[in-house]
């Protein structure tokens, strides 16, 4: 079944377009239990690639793996190989650091830096780079505040603390602090959970606008967001040795019209959750 | 007894809801009641008498006591001026030595400590709270103060301002403030690292996450996102250490030299306010007791008011984290 | 290749910025990693500075107090040293004594009233009950020479009891009374307030509730604060250093003179007589491994309760 899969993806990889980052059998364990396996799939460039699944099923896990944030976790471990523009992140010539200044993450609950103003935040992650320019702050301040759609409400207040602002809008402060090291790809980790509705539906609308720009990889558990804005696919299912594993990957039409896997049919449509 | 108001309305942490027009007294009640009066008494009674005892002093020789540098006993004149000076002088270097060895430990711990040694190693820092007062008094006197005159002693004199700092003094002493404020530092450290430690483990983790998934190095983790986040719980711990530091009495009567000079060069002998009253109280009588007294009260306000900021910083380090 | 949907910036001054914060981060990074590791080792340096006194401190405890403990240290009393006969024999039974009694009396006035305050302040929400909270939050950081001052002008002066076990132990027991009440607090507060809503569903009164059910629940983390408090009071020499008397007979009774430990201690260590200077490490051992002992016993007593809730 596995090699079947595989077989389809590495076909259709072609005709969505470039790719971005490349999964190959990509395992996560704590302390020697797997808690995330057989993942193998293609993220394509400028596109949102979603992982889906109940709870449980290491999706965030597998998200996590991207950026090397296990790297703080004592006792984890991460087998496979995950390929950013085909270097290999935990084994090729690629520093934790510059990984992350190419691979950005946001994360469920908005988390703006509570000491920091708004300006001080949009350019954290250029600060803990080493840059001091003001100059090029500023315009890295501008262009990451435009994207994530918060620089006409915030630009006459920039130096107001962060707390200052809303859930929906810390959130996308957050986004634009992501944006502003002008990553490749854009990790998301249920962004919107914790944001009520409005808040919700604006940051879905700023995250098919970003594609342009990035390539997003989003965790969810709202099945009918990920069917909303995302490009492609990856359902994944806890298994009963309860370690999650990746059971289909394909475009989101597929997966949610016709998917291969019964599974996935069920878990579209709403029989488990 | 005076009709207290208790009102025992519902609080979720604390008793199930139930209508306050049916609450009943029973003697329970009045037994709690009783033991917290009882306890509201004591304290009053502990500020109160020696408020009391010390009144005459205020009164008639109060401008001495604040100002005056020479304590004659029994009958006085009775100036306090060496004492504050000195309790404040060792208080503050110790703090400078407690805070920059336990800054750095407290960060140790929590970040790059195994988590399976970190229990070892917490309670090691623990038992140096334990040791009591005495036996670091006589560590400092018997085994740091002879090492101190042979190797430290001459290097500090060798500074350039040097007859400024230490005042040179080119002989050796039964004791002196700088070594006073050196054991006193090593006293209130783990006070400090046990305060800062607890502020500095709750910074929410997915700050520091966030912090790191920008490419922030481990340090400036630390420096950008926990210290300042931490800032305000660590003076906190910084003015517990103070307070902690003014009240310590016996290992600094061992080691400060006792003499009531009033003077702030390091390698000369100084005393501090709860030394002088440990020494002198023996053998004075009278009016010398209520010039202690006095002392006392001084001691009070200063560590009394440490304690509260520190108590006040805390509680609004723990507001603004509930905010984040 | 992507559909152009409502770009911000033309995609190529996007890159000229990328490029840019690219190469200053490739640039800068030795520099910051190095930092880093520096700040790192410091800390950890830090760390093994904050260890080395106490390490150093129990060496010498050991080195210096061992030889000197026999049974005949703990069971005869000290001889004053003369000119005759300068070096002291004999050990420190009237410090132990001593000890033992006014650590007993000082726990009979400051626990039960330690604890009665403690349930007081977890079960009440007033202005009066924030009000004792933070009065025994100050009490508990109070210079405990203070506590002596007290213990004199009470006891001592004004009910004319003079130098006296009773005295030390008014003394100790105003030091130790706000520890007991601020760890009785949250032992009690620690107590699942499902258990609370457990008892009074079944119709029970709140104060059967309080008694038969929270009290119980709560008494291993009473127990563990009782006892570090004991083992800070054990300890103490400026409360008792005013008030106690000394001596050098095994005396216990409450409204004679005692001595005790730490007592015995800092009089040894300012007496002009060299044997009597070299007996503290005895003296210091005991008292050290007594506080320890205490200390840990409370510690190991609060985790291994934890464990058997879990």
């Amino acid at each position: 079944m596995a090699d079947i899969q595989s077989k389809t993806e590495t076909a259709e990889s072609t005709s969505r377009g470039p790719i971005a980052m490349q999964l190959r059998d990509v395992a996560v364990s704590f302390h020697g239990r797997t808690a995330v396996r057989n993942c193998t799939f293609d993220v394509a460039k400028n596109r949102v690639t979603s992982l889906i699944g109940p709870s449980g099923s290491g999706k965030t896990t597998l998200l996590r793996a991207l950026n090397r944030l296990h790297d703080l976790t004592p006792g984890a471990k991460v087998t496979g190989s995950i390929l950013l523009e085909g270097v290999d992140i935990y084994r090729g010539d690629l520093t934790v650091t510059e990984l992350r200044t190419r691979v950005g993450m946001v994360f469920q609950r908005p988390n703006p830096f509570p000491t920091m103003s708004i300006y001080d935040n949009a350019v954290s992650g250029l600060r803990f780079n080493g840059i001091k320019k003001k100059a090029l702050l500023d315009e890295a301040a501008e262009s990451s505040l435009r994207s994530a759609a918060l620089w006409d409400s915030v630009s006459s207040r920039l130096k107001v603390p962060a707390s200052n602002l809303s859930g929906g809008e810390q959130q996308r402060l957050c986004i634009a602090r992501a944006l502003a090291l002008d990553p490749e790809v854009l990790l998301m980790d249920e962004p919107t959970s914790a944001l009520d509705p409005v808040a919700t539906l604006r940051i879905e609308e700023l995250m098919t606008s970003l594609k342009s720009r990035v390539t997003v990889i989003i965790v969810t558990h709202n099945m009918q967001q990920a069917a909303r804005i995302s490009d492609d696919c990856a359902f994944l299912l806890m298994g009963e040795d309860r370690a999650g594993e990746l059971i289909e990957f394909d475009t989101t039409e597929k997966i949610f019209n016709n998917p291969d896997d019964s599974r996935t049919l069920d878990y579209t449509l709403g029989r488990f959750g | 007894m005076t009709q207290i108001p208790i009102d025992l309305h519902p609080d979720d942490e604390v008793v199930a809801e139930f209508n306050s027009a049916t609450t009943v007294r029973t003697w329970y009640h009045y037994v709690l009641l009783i033991g917290a009066a009882l306890f509201a008494l004591v304290s009053v009674g502990f500020v109160g008498t020696i408020f009391w005892s010390s009144l005459p002093v205020w009164l008639h020789h109060g401008v001495t006591l604040l100002t005056g540098t020479g304590w004659i006993g029994p009958t006085g004149p009775f100036g306090g001026v060496p004492m504050i000076t000195g309790t404040l002088e060792t208080s503050i270097i110790a703090l400078a030595l407690a805070v920059a060895i336990g800054l750095g430990t407290s960060i140790a711990i929590v970040f790059f400590i195994p988590r399976r040694i970190r229990n070892v190693v917490a309670t090691l820092v623990e038992l140096l709270a334990a040791v009591p007062s005495v036996v670091y008094g006589i560590w400092g006197l018997i085994v740091i103060a002879p090492w101190m005159a042979v190797t430290v002693d001459p290097w500090l004199n060798s500074w350039p301002f040097a007859k400024v700092i230490f005042g040179n003094p080119g002989q050796q002493f039964g004791g002196s403030l700088l070594l006073a404020s050196i054991v006193l530092g090593v006293m209130i450290l783990p006070t400090f690292v046990a305060i800062s430690r607890e502020v500095i483990s709750v910074v929410p983790q997915d700050l520091i996450e966030a912090s790191l998934s920008l490419g922030a190095t481990r340090w400036q983790v630390i420096r950008n996102i926990v210290l300042p986040t931490a800032k305000i719980g660590l003076f906190g711990a910084t003015f517990l250490a103070l307070a902690r530091a003014t009240g310590e009495t016996i290992a600094v009567a061992l080691v400060a030299g006792g003499v009531a000079n009033a003077q702030f060069h390091l390698l000369y002998p100084g005393t501090s306010i709860a030394a002088w009253i440990a020494l002198t109280f023996g053998e004075s009588q009278g009016k010398e007791i209520a010039a202690l007294m006095a002392l006392g009260v001084l001691l009070m306000l200063l560590n009394f008011g440490f304690s509260l900021i520190s108590r006040a910083l805390v509680n609004r380090q723990r507001k603004l984290l509930a905010l984040v | 290749m992507t559909d152009i949907v409502e770009l911000d910036e033309p995609m190529e001054s996007g890159h000229e910025m990328r490029d840019e914060i690219r190469r200053i981060s490739h640039r800068t990074h030795a520099r910051r990693v190095a930092v880093s590791r520096t700040m790192v080792a410091l800390c950890s340096i830090a760390l093994l500075i904050a260890a080395v006194p106490l390490v150093f401190l129990l060496y010498q405890l050991i080195k210096q107090g061992a030889p000197q403990l026999n049974k005949a240290f703990f069971t005869t009393l000290p001889s004053t040293p003369t000119l005759i006969a300068p070096n002291v024999t004999g050990g420190v039974s009237n410090a132990i004594v001593g000890t033992i009694a006014l650590t007993i009396y000082a726990s009979i006035l400051a626990i039960p009233l330690g604890v009665l305050v403690g349930v007081y302040l977890a079960e009440t929400e007033s202005k009066m009950a924030t009000s004792l909270r933070i009065i025994a939050q100050t009490m508990a950081g109070a210079p405990s020479i203070l506590m002596g001052l007290f213990a004199f002008s009470f006891v001592v002066h004004d009910l004319h009891i003079g130098f006296s076990a009773i005295a030390g132990s008014f003394a100790l027991a105003v030091l130790m009374l706000p520890v007991i009440v601020i760890s009785s607090e949250i032992a009690v507060r620690n107590v699942p307030n499902s258990l609370r809503e457990a008892g009074l569903a079944l119709g029970a009164k709140p104060h059967r509730v309080s008694m038969r059910i929270v009290l119980p629940t709560a008494l291993s983390g009473i127990v563990t604060g009782a006892l570090l408090a004991i083992s800070r009071a054990v300890g103490e020499t400026a409360p008792v250093l005013l008030v106690i008397g000394g001596g050098f007979i095994n005396a216990w009774q409450p409204f004679n003179p005692v001595s005790a430990l730490p007592l015995a201690i800092y009089q040894n260590a300012k007496s002009q007589w060299p044997s009597q200077r070299a007996q503290v490490w005895g003296v210091a051992l005991v008292l050290v491994a007594f506080v320890f002992v205490l200390s840990l016993t409370a510690r190991i007593w609060a985790t291994r309760k934890q464990q058997v809730r879990n």
